[in-house]
């Protein structure tokens, strides 16, 4: 191997304490280091320059020893990548401030901590291959699933910004549920006032085509290339659609509840749910629907299947807004109308509170209790009412009881989950990527969702969404000329085994099994696999997840292959021995670097005899990673992860991570070793003694168990088998 | 419309800089104003998130920082070519037309120069004028406070390897041209100062759930330790109190929409991390919406005790701690408790930043909040010509909900580019 690699260790303006003149002279030493050039504020005008020097001397093999690379690689990336053309893509960093020097008082101790971790990054930095900007067409269509508020949002916003876009609305119209609703808060208007302006604009709009009476059957394909597969009116023949990316906004189900026997809903007429009242309210019948009379009592009762342990657990969310509204509507229309409201908690957001408050002020009874039974009696419908202020029940003759179901998740989602690949959420919604900040986007790639498919919503929240939706679509697809820098996992096709273990446990669904139409009249037994992975690089996050798991090697980060970890492994623990115990960690580079980062900044302190290697995701470290760590000397090897449910690549990289350890501890303890020796933490920025919790412990089992069968010379046959 | 064209974003909490993000990647040239010395806004002291529970200091990642999600240290918003992060600023006055506004930004002086502070934290050890706000702040920088300057900063200034600092900074006014202005100012969280029955600020063991959640924060001032504020002794009762100033027509009329989740965030993570604190509840309604109503049932599992009604009187007890008396309106009865901290959920009120731009924009309010142009049309972030608002300067709102507002409003500015 020929390739040189220039070392820059920073100073941080000369106030860490670190032994550089022993850095610098043991790094030269290193194979392949071709020189080595300390500085005081590598971050600066000044420091870069010199850095932009460095790299065109070696064609951008450079290790940048300094603060953190959180910080200053986007700099670097920044100033002279974007700046100055230069390819910053091979340089690796190691942090000797907030994981050295602002962490272990003991210089000597930091110093050779830094030394460890600096050879492992050249070790890896010699195997780097430059990474490149990559591009692709891609059509601008995207289409849509479902023709309620979100769904033509959604339409009309991808619209304006250029895409073409289809609806696929089960119905014969757009509209769904909205179109119903005699009033909308906050609006003041009607559903079908709401929709008027929308629905023109699409008549008008030639980048829209709406397609009624269809129906998905299924989605092939990837972001960019989905072909969806749909059924038009009774006909059973097969349409296909070609489309870059899918909008799902199939809304929501009102809750039928036939099944409480208390409330006699299907077999007494005049117990409906609050949208056939709505219904009833817009086309102008209000009447008993047992015998056409009038209505001049109704009680409506809160929370019918939500809030509930037998049937949606959580809350509705819209059911009391909806039930005011409508209670509102219905003294409008009569003034003399007596509502009562049966309720546990009245939950009206922000303003809402006001429609609220109206509602009291115009004789609309709020009684915090429950219905206890509804039944027939000479024809009069009657209904016994649990009072929990006054604690007493009374009973009461309405003509209509209206019964606040729960908002549930639309029929079909299943079915489109498989072959669409988004997650569904424990309560049967679409789940979203991540809660807090990623609500539409799905675990899938090009899969996006809005409006009450993904949770009960209020009408404008729908609206909204729609449009951010729009937004992360356009993000995506770019409109419809794709670039960036290919950075993420490459298929070696010939390598590929067609186990489909990637397709099925990528985070982000990227990996397709593609059949191998030649594989039948091929020769040879190798070649004969029906499927075969394919990865579209722009497509892939880049966590490496297909790589721990591939049993082959066929996929592979391509600036993380298992040759340039193995090599750096081996590079970090040189020293490491019976004398020197080490734990060796892996750590994924979002929430467990910004932990041990935090640790630095508050310069807390934790034991030295650590060494740190960065991963894009925990879910990279394979189980062989972590047996080579053993291999190569190390004590004890921990893996710092993101919590459960937050893992920042689409939520499972951490707990493939969990499967590698759990099942390299098994293997330890099957071949004689103590799989005490191996560990996974979960990190939390907001919580930085997690991580010094974590080496205290690691640390002090690698001193309790001692030197290891590597250490002393005794290990068994599964040494010989990995060779 | 050329893509050149300047949008001005007013707030950095969440939605501002969401909205900042978006814009900026897809090539929009944005300034991005924010009052304090950080971005982040409310968010950096709200120790855990809803709905997610993990830390609050995480953000939308960039085209340049890829990835779902960042912390906002590692945000690298100074390195965004498309992004100009102006900290220590204010709007002094806007002018000009929509599409072409000119707006007067007041810069206060910039005594330490984010691009060339190393945070190597020379100047801390020499002079307490030097503070790190929070880890997590960005621009990653120390402040200069001037109020807590004594005889070494001189040598700060000397020693700084970067020279960063510079004291002689002086406030500067300065004009720039916007096509767009998107108001991102945020909320405030209401003092009760004043409300005669809680006796806030009189009573040290009396705090808002924003002080709490300082108080449960690892990295805040106690560490995480939940003690008495008053004498710092052992807090084994905690009583929290819903809806003070929200649904009140003496204050304010609106429900905040946030503050049971908020509170009862605080209840699990005292009743299941904090060993023999016992907390209690006191509300009118528990609106937990969707599957906030999570929290409802995992804190009535882990023990915490719902009380239906209103407080009556918060005084001083003889031990050092508080005596509450609270009718509770499903018995029909006064009780009388003993504990040793005092929580009120506060309403969320318009921040003053609302205000001013909403006059100096000449843009609609309710009930002090910024209010969409057109309230019959659904479109809730456009907010006049060329304006948009997202986050709670609209009203009060999730992070999520911040989060897709500030997306919404990327779009709109996008839209009228085509």
């Amino acid at each position: 191997m020929d390739s040189k690699v220039a070392v820059v260790l920073c100073t941080c303006g000369g106030t860490l304490q670190l032994d550089y003149e022993s850095l610098r002279q043991e790094i030269a030493k290193e194979e392949g280091v071709t020189g080595v050039t300390v500085m005081d504020t590598l971050c600066q005008s000044e420091g870069l320059e010199a850095l932009s020097q460095i790299l065109s001397d070696v064609d951008g093999r450079v290790v940048i020893a300094a603060c953190t690379s959180q910080k200053l690689q986007p700099r670097v990336d920044n100033s002279l990548g974007q700046g100055r053309g230069l390819n910053t893509s091979l340089t690796h960093y190691v942090n000797i401030r907030e994981h050295c020097a602002w962490v272990h008082p003991d210089i000597e101790e930091a110093t050779k901590k830094a030394l460890d971790m600096i050879r492992g990054a050249v070790a890896a930095t010699r195997l780097a291959q430059p990474l490149q900007v990559a591009s692709k067409a891609v059509d601008a269509h995207v289409t849509v699933i479902g023709g309620g508020i979100a769904g033509i949002e959604a339409a009309l916003s991808l619209s304006s910004l250029g895409y073409k876009v289809t609806i696929f609305e089960v119905t014969d119209r757009l509209g769904g549920h909205i179109i119903s609703l005699p009033v909308i808060a906050p609006t003041g208007k009607s559903g079908a006032e709401l929709l008027s302006g929308r629905l023109e604009a699409i008549e008008k709009d030639d980048n829209i085509t709406v397609m009624t009476n269809t129906r998905v059957k299924f989605v092939e394909g990837e972001m960019g290339n989905f072909e969806v597969h749909y059924l038009q009116g009774e006909s059973e023949e097969e349409n296909v659609l070609k489309t870059s990316a899918v909008v799902v906004a199939t809304g929501f189900r009102e809750f039928k509840p036939t099944e409480m026997e208390e409330y006699q809903y299907g077999r007494n007429p005049d117990v409906i749910t609050q949208f056939e009242l709505s219904t009833m309210l817009t086309e102008g019948r209000l009447q008993r629907p047992s015998d056409g009379g009038p209505v001049k009592e109704v009680v409506m009762v809160q929370c019918v299947g939500s809030r509930s342990e037998d049937y949606k657990r959580d809350c509705s969310k819209l059911c009391c807004t909806f039930a005011i509204d409508n209670a509102l509507e219905l003294i409008k229309n009569d003034p003399d109308i007596h509502v009562r409201i049966i309720y546990m908690d009245i939950r009206v957001p922000f303003e809402n509170e006001l429609i609220y408050k109206e509602s009291r002020e115009k004789g609309v009874d709020y009684i915090r209790g429950r219905v206890s039974m509804v039944w027939r009696e000479n024809d009069k419908t009657r209904v016994r009412i649990y009072d929990s202020l006054l604690n007493q029940y009374f009973e009461t003759s309405p003509d209509l009881v209206v019964l606040s179901s729960a908002v549930l998740p639309p029929d079909g989602l299943y079915e489109l989950s498989e072959s669409l690949g988004f997650a569904i959420e424990y309560d049967g919604h679409i789940k979203e990527l991540y809660g807090k900040l990623r609500r539409n986007e799905t675990r899938r790639r090009g899969v996006v969702a809005v409006g009450a498919v993904t949770r009960p919503q209020f009408v404008s929240e729908a609206i909204v969404e729609a449009q951010a939706g729009a937004l992360m679509i356009h993000n995506e697809l770019q409109g419809g000329s794709v670039e960036k820098i290919a950075r993420g996992a490459l298929l070696d096709v010939d390598e590929c085994v067609g186990c489909s273990l990637c397709a099925q446990q990528c985070p982000r669904g990227v990996p397709l099994m593609i059949e191998q139409t030649e594989a039948e009249e091929s020769q040879t037994d190798s070649d004969k696999f029906l499927f075969k992975a394919s990865i579209d690089i722009l497509n892939c996050h880049a966590c490496g997840v297909c790589q721990s798991l591939c049993p082959t090697g066929a996929t592979q980060l391509n600036f993380l292959t298992n040759e340039q970890l193995w090599d750096q492994i081996a590079a970090t623990l040189r020293d490491a021995g019976p004398e020197y115990p080490i734990t060796l960690c892996f750590h994924c580079e979002e929430c467990s670097v910004s932990t041990i980062d935090i640790v630095g900044t508050r310069r807390l302190q934790y034991p030295a005899n650590v060494r740190l290697i960065p991963v894009p995701c925990a879910g990279r470290v394979s189980m062989v990673d972590i047996l080579k760590a053993f291999e190569h000397g190390a004590s004890t090897v921990m893996i710092a992860a993101c919590e459960t449910d937050r893992c920042h690549i689409g939520g499972t990289g951490n707990e493939i991570a969990q499967i590698h350890v759990d099942v390299a501890r098994e293997i330890l303890n099957a071949i004689g070793w103590d799989g005490r020796r191996v560990d996974m933490f979960r990190m939390f920025s907001a919580e930085p003694e997690r991580f010094i919790v974590a080496v205290k412990e690691m640390t002090e089992r690698a001193e309790s168990l001692g030197p290891t069968p590597v250490h002393k010379g005794t290990a068994g046959r599964w040494m010989e088998v990995s060779e | 419309m050329i893509l050149s064209d300047k949008v001005l974003i007013i707030g950095g909490g969440v939605a501002g800089l969401t909205a900042a993000i978006e814009l900026a990647d897809s090539g929009v040239k944005t300034v991005l104003v924010e009052r304090q010395h950080t971005v982040g806004g409310n968010a950096l002291d709200l120790y855990k998130a809803f709905p997610t529970d993990d830390c609050f200091y995480c953000f939308e990642a960039s085209r340049f920082r890829p990835g779902i999600r960042k912390c906002f240290y590692r945000s690298a918003l100074l390195d965004h070519p498309n992004l100009e992060l102006r900290t220590n600023t204010t709007v002094e006055a806007v002018a000009g037309s929509p599409g072409n506004f000119e707006v007067t930004l007041m810069v206060g002086p910039q005594y330490v120069d984010p691009m060339r502070c190393i945070m190597c934290g020379l100047c801390q050890k020499l002079s307490s004028a030097f503070v790190l706000i929070s880890p997590q702040c960005q621009p990653q920088a120390v402040v200069y406070v001037p109020d807590q300057a004594d005889d070494n900063v001189k040598e700060a200034v000397e020693k700084c390897p970067t020279k960063a600092i510079n004291l002689e900074a002086q406030p500067t006014e300065e004009v720039i041209r916007a096509s767009d202005i998107v108001v991102a100012t945020g909320y405030h969280e209401m003092k009760p100062v004043g409300m005669e029955e809680y006796h806030y600020e009189e009573l040290p063991d009396v705090v808002t759930q924003l002080e709490l959640a300082r108080m449960l924060d690892p990295n805040g001032e106690t560490s995480g330790q939940l003690v008495r504020p008053s004498d710092g002794g052992p807090v084994k009762h905690v009583m929290m109190v819903q809806c003070v100033g929200s649904r009140d027509e003496n204050y304010y009329p609106y429900c905040s929409k946030i503050c049971c989740v908020f509170a009862l965030k605080h209840a699990d993570i005292i009743a299941q991390e904090r060993e023999g604190v016992q907390v209690s509840v006191v509300y009118m309604d528990i609106r937990t919406y969707d599957r906030h109503e999570r929290y409802y049932r995992k804190s009535r599992r882990a023990g915490v005790n719902f009380i239906r009604g209103r407080v009556q009187t918060v005084s001083k007890a003889k031990d050092g701690g508080l005596e509450v008396i609270v009718y509770d309106s499903l018995l029909d009865r006064y009780l009388k408790f003993r504990v040793d901290l005092f929580v009120l959920s506060t309403a969320l009120e318009p921040s003053a930043e609302s205000n001013e731009m909403a006059q100096m924009l000449g843009i609609r309010t309710s009930n002090g909040f910024v209010a969409s142009l057109d309230p019959t049309s659904g479109d809730e972030v456009i907010v006049g010509d060329h304006v948009y608002a997202c986050g709670t300067a609209l009203g009060p709102a999730e992070v999520p909900e911040s989060v897709t507002q500030a997306r919404a409003v990327a779009l709109k500015i996008l839209q009228g580019r085509k």
